[in-house]
């Protein structure tokens, strides 16, 4: 009698509760996951650390998909645009979220990045070029069912990412680039990131296309500089020197060889190009969540 | 309707402006005869919609605080910001909001700047609170840089059911940022958790917060359902946790100290000589209070004088003293008029800095905003305006350039030393554009004779003396 009291003192619950609760501690540390997907994890396991955790990334994409479709239609006005450039080949992607906290976060970033490095093998599959560029737009459905080195597709990862932060994720916008010849690739964003090779990640992004004869390391940079003065200054259109005439104000100018120079206002983007015997033939210029803004405003023109 | 509206045009209209001078205008005339038994009727109560007189007074009774919710979006801020105003109105000590209130705060336009946050008011007994909340990063450092909304303290929401996010970390970044020291962390949708969850989400907070250097240990954590506390439901994990939430920002968050106890300042807005007085400096007291044969420091434009002040005057009648507000002359002894100028600043010695080198966070107007549609540059020269003073300043952002809409750190090299402190906000303008607005985070050394010389010269020139800087180093490295 007295034994059998002894012994359920010995396994009283208390004893089961801190082992399931460092269990829980453990796995949560472990995958990050939400306490309540843990916990339903160990509920369904057994409380085995090693199944539920199996579970649990099993059951990640599930989930995510879930979520995902949960948060549907919220809207999404922020994020962040990631550039990668190699050799011959760049990448554009937008990647939008809900707010500028989870975009500063680094799951976030990696998985913008992830989406950068992937469009970049897109790009190197192109074969359709028309003047030495070949460009290729993605919206957001092509991007969906885009292939990742993985295996898994572009969705299944961004299901993964909302999973994570819990915000609304959209695949944007991606532009792939590819030229040939004697064409070179820049590309640049801003905030620059602290990181200096590719894919780079910022709320503006700018890719040059130009020629330059010699192609040297100055050249390299000089095209750099240009993707910054392209997101500072905003240009429409590269401009050509025989056919277009300067803006009689210099402030209101639009086409890139005749602005001054962003980093050094003593000289034009002309003077520049034609110092370095550079020429740019075209570019592309992207500001994070623009699209969203101007169908902001085109519904407030059509409600007012 | 119409004659309902027409009546109440001119009941408005007509307590600031004659009838008869109404009666004139053909229009309103005819309105005023339709209208003539409705507005019979309905005077007594329309008179009551009168916009001028109605407004409420606030009286000042409680000491004020200003708090705000950080937190992810689908944790229950907005929840939680609704409750407290429901709670504490059952005790009439708010009005009431709903979450559709709250959430659909319009944008609002701060010194030309728009910002998206919603503000709420509400009392405890013992203090009066102003509550904000919004959606972004951004939005708050807009609020720091402008001063819409200081925050003393806040309320950290995290969910039991997903404990801390990744992004909270970058929730506590903003809030060391815009210069929070005192959280209150609210664990919320507790109805969904069980105890031991609850306990490890807690833990979870603690040691995050310990990281990101907040006494961790200390933070009080209180924890409920917002939601519960919204409906009038179950009490125990509702309204009354509420309750306590609200006690532990009134212990927990320091009240500020009011601009009357700190010691005095008073920057000059004009100077007159007054024959047979001495030199008279006027302006307003922007914090703390003045006594006549008060010992004072006068800085600015590189100068320091010490002197005594020997006479208030406001309205051309003499004070024996004046405080935080006031308008003024003061009469200060031994001072020529040509040693002071508009742009210094009075105030007790030992107890306000000069600087010519300090580190600000910006915020760079849109062009929409009025601002400029180029970006910011390093070493780029603009008018600095702050208190009654402007000099010129030069810019060091902390990124390769700053676009409009964007905010950032800079650091800010003004030609002359003068009254800028932490805290103390100002402008940029480069011509007659405003293009940027900014507070001081914190002052840094002095300039070097070298930085100063810098800041005048042109671009070549200052390549070629850094260069020539640079070559003697280059061997040795």
């Amino acid at each position: 009698m007295l034994g059998t009291q002894l012994a359920r003192l010995f396994h009283s619950t208390n004893c089961n509760l801190s082992a399931s609760k460092s269990a829980l501690a453990e796995l949560r540390k472990k995958t990050g996951y939400t306490f309540a997907n843990c916990k339903k994890a160990l509920e369904t396991n057994n409380n085995d650390l090693a199944q539920a955790e199996k579970w649990l990334q099993e059951q990640a994409q599930a989930l995510g998909w879930a979520k995902a479709s949960k948060l549907q239609g919220r809207a999404a006005s922020q994020g962040l645009l990631g550039v990668s450039v190699d050799n011959n080949h760049a990448s554009v992607v937008e990647v939008n979220c809900e707010t500028d906290f989870v975009a500063k976060n680094g799951t976030f970033k990696s998985f913008v990045e992830l989406v950068t490095s992937s469009c970049l093998q897109l790009s190197k599959q192109q074969k359709n070029f028309s003047n030495s560029i070949a460009k290729t737009i993605l919206g957001n459905e092509q991007l969906k069912n885009s292939p990742c080195s993985d295996g898994k597709s572009l969705g299944d990862h961004t299901a993964l990412a909302i999973g994570s932060v819990g915000e609304n994720v959209i695949l944007s916008r991606a532009l792939c680039l590819s030229v040939d010849g004697d064409l070179k690739l820049a590309g640049h964003v801003h905030p620059p990131s602290e990181k200096t090779s590719y894919p780079l990640l910022g709320r503006f992004a700018a890719v040059v296309v130009y020629k330059a004869n010699p192609h040297t390391e100055i050249t390299e940079k000089v095209g750099k500089q240009l993707c910054q003065h392209i997101i500072g200054m905003n240009p429409s259109a590269v401009g050509n020197p025989e056919t277009d005439k300067p803006a009689e104000d210099a402030d209101s100018e639009k086409n890139l060889i005749f602005q001054q120079f962003l980093i050094n206002s003593d000289v034009t983007v002309q003077e520049l190009l034609q110092e370095h015997n550079m020429t740019v033939v075209d570019f592309c210029r992207l500001e994070c969540a623009e699209e969203f803004e101007n169908q902001e405003k085109s519904a407030a023109q059509q409600a007012g | 309707m119409a004659s309902l509206m027409s009546a109440k045009l001119i009941v408005n209209t007509a307590s600031c402006r004659s009838v008869k001078q109404l009666l004139f205008s053909r229009d309103i005339s005819i309105y005023s005869n339709f209208s003539g038994k409705v507005l019979n009727v309905s005077l007594p109560c329309l008179s009551l919609s009168r916009h001028f007189a109605e407004k409420l007074v606030y009286a000042r009774e409680k000491p004020h605080v200003n708090v705000g919710t950080i937190g992810h979006v689908d944790h229950g801020k907005t929840t939680l910001t609704a409750a407290i105003t429901k709670v504490l109105a059952d005790k009439k000590l708010a009005k009431a909001q709903t979450y559709e209130d709250i959430d659909k705060a319009p944008e609002e336009k701060a010194r030309g700047i728009t910002i998206n946050s919603a503000h709420v008011e509400y009392n405890t007994e013992n203090r009066h609170y102003s509550h904000t909340d919004c959606p972004g990063h951004a939005d708050y450092i807009k609020n720091m840089i402008t001063g819409a909304s200081m925050m003393d303290g806040a309320i950290l929401v995290v969910a039991a059911t997903d404990g801390v996010m990744p992004q909270t970390k970058e929730h506590l970044v903003l809030a060391k940022q815009i210069g929070i020291e005192h959280l209150v962390v609210f664990i919320n949708k507790v109805d969904a958790a069980d105890s031991e969850m609850l306990e490890l989400v807690e833990i979870e907070i603690r040691e995050l917060l310990s990281e990101m250097g907040y006494p961790g240990d200390d933070i009080p954590i209180i924890k409920g359902s917002a939601l519960k506390a919204l409906e009038g439901t179950d009490p125990d994990i509702g309204s009354s946790v509420i309750l306590k939430l609200m006690e532990e920002i009134d212990r927990y968050i320091p009240i500020p100290i009011r601009d009357l106890d700190k010691p005095f300042r008073f920057p000059i807005e004009q100077t007159y000589q007054i024959p047979g007085r001495g030199t008279v400096c006027t302006g307003r007291v922007e914090r703390g209070k003045i006594k006549k044969g008060m010992e004072c420091e006068i800085l600015g434009y590189d100068k320091a004088l010490k002197t005594t002040i020997t006479g208030i005057e406001m309205f051309h009648k003499t004070l024996e003293y004046a405080e935080a507000g006031d308008q003024l002359g003061a009469l200060i002894r031994g001072i020529k008029r040509d040693d002071v100028k508009r742009g210094m600043v009075i105030c007790k010695p030992g107890t306000a800095e000069v600087n010519n080198h300090v580190e600000a966070q910006v915020y760079m107007l849109k062009k929409d905003e009025g601002g400029n549609n180029k970006p910011a540059l390093p070493w780029q020269n603009v008018s600095i305006f702050s208190s009654t003073w402007d000099c010129t300043g030069q810019l060091h952002p902390s990124k390769e350039m700053v676009m409009p809409g964007e905010d950032a750190t800079f650091e800010i090299r003004l030609l002359r030393s003068m009254y800028f402190e932490k805290g103390q906000r100002f402008t940029m303008r480069q011509g007659s554009t405003t293009i940027g607005t900014g507070v001081v985070t914190q002052t840094l050394p002095p300039l070097t004779d070298l930085e100063k010389k810098l800041i005048m010269e042109s671009k070549k020139k200052r390549e070629k003396l850094l260069a020539e800087l640079q070559k003697p180093d280059a061997p040795a490295s």
